[in-house]
């Protein structure tokens, strides 16, 4: 455990985050300034959280907000760190982190595809990741409605016989 | 199906079928969960080769495409793509409740709902995943359908081909895939 805490107070004089917390065992949450997590993400690393766990998105559209998650894993101490900041939902730009994580080009893809949020620096941000051809707002935003979208792509059956008259072939149905 | 309709197939085409339902190869396309019900039902408890069926490692090469699950508009196009290079007389089955209505994932915004819109199914196995047993029976009962002819879901396919088509285009915009590995 004292590695944990040496840990945290490192990341407190390092960082200066705006709140930690331990959600888990061997597991670290810090909020940060969304311009410091740059320089969050280059210190970690340095320190041996080598690897980019995940990269994702939360929408708090109360509070018209989006909050980056970035969650990285150190393979030398075994301890998990989430960081977390918060960006304007109404101007969703950020820049990319490729240059510290290259990985990052395809989380950050995906939550530009599901999200809507732009990296700016990650040049292949255009392409097509899961959804293709997609034509609605991102559907992973809270104002989306998958139900809708459904009903007007995607028909419903309607009756259990309907299968049967269909492929039979047959007239005599 | 439609069991008491006439039987109007040439007698070469009943030798032919009676041939294709002992030894049907099948291309499973494993989307969903579906395809963890496949291993037991090929390995020794169920052992699905007593039924002279058997894996086959292109769709070219295989009678049936097996759906196994909930198909996203993205796969989709690609099992599109895998049903139209398959030889015909070709079979689809349609695995599970995301094959027959949408299943759990009924108002997904990625998952259509109903297969049979878009390729020919000629047999739906149902359940949340159906076990091994129910997929037994169904290839029983698909075996029997082509033996007496009454799977003609190609058939259906060649004669309503536009049908199909303009289902496919409507909830897919486009059946031809462009993605950064088809460049
Ligand atoms: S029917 Fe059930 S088990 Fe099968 S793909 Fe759908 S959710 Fe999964």
């Amino acid at each position: 455990m004292n590695s944990m805490n040496s840990m945290i107070s490192d990341i407190k004089a390092a960082l200066s985050p705006l709140e930690t917390s331990e959600p888990a065992f061997r597991q670290i949450a810090a909020v940060v300034k969304p311009d410091g997590i740059h320089g969050a993400l280059a210190y970690l690393k340095n320190k041996g959280f080598t690897q980019l766990c995940i990269l994702t998105c939360i929408d708090w559209i109360e509070d018209s907000q989006f909050e980056l998650v970035y969650i990285l894993f150190s393979w030398t101490d075994g301890i998990h760190i989430q960081l977390r900041a918060r960006i304007d939902r109404e101007k969703p730009f950020f820049t990319t982190v490729t240059d510290i994580f290259p990985g990052a080009r395809y989380y950050e893809r995906e939550v530009h595809e599901f999200f809507g949020v732009e990296f700016c620096g990650n040049e292949d941000l255009y392409k097509p990741l899961f959804l293709e051809l997609w034509d609605d707002i991102p559907p992973l935003r809270k104002d989306f409605d998958p139900q809708a979208y459904s009903d007007s792509k995607f028909p419903m059956r309607e009756n259990a016989n309907e299968f049967l008259s269909m492929t039979g072939g047959g007239d005599d149905e | 199906m439609v069991l008491d309709e006439k039987d109007n197939r040439s007698p070469w085409e009943k030798i032919g079928d009676y041939f294709s339902a002992n030894s049907v190869w099948m291309k499973w396309y494993c989307t969903g969960c579906g395809a963890i019900e496949m291993p037991p039902t090929m390995t020794s408890r169920f052992d699905m080769e007593r039924l002279g069926m058997g894996p086959m490692a292109t769709p070219r090469q295989a009678d049936v495409l097996l759906i196994t699950g909930y198909l996203s508009t993205k796969t989709l196009r690609r099992v599109i793509y895998s049903y139209e290079q398959m030889n015909s007389p070709r079979y689809v089955v349609g695995f599970g409740s995301c094959t027959v209505n949408g299943g759990i994932y009924y108002d997904s915004y990625a998952t259509i709902n109903r297969l049979d819109m878009y390729l020919p199914v000629d047999l739906y196995i149902a359940g949340c995943m159906p076990r091994p047993e129910a997929i037994m029976n169904g290839f029983a009962k698909l075996i029997d359908m082509i033996k007496k002819g009454e799977a003609r879901g190609w058939r259906h396919y060649q004669e309503n081909y536009e049908w199909y088509k303009k289902n496919q285009l409507d909830s897919l915009g486009e059946v031809i895939i462009k993605d950064e590995f088809h460049e």
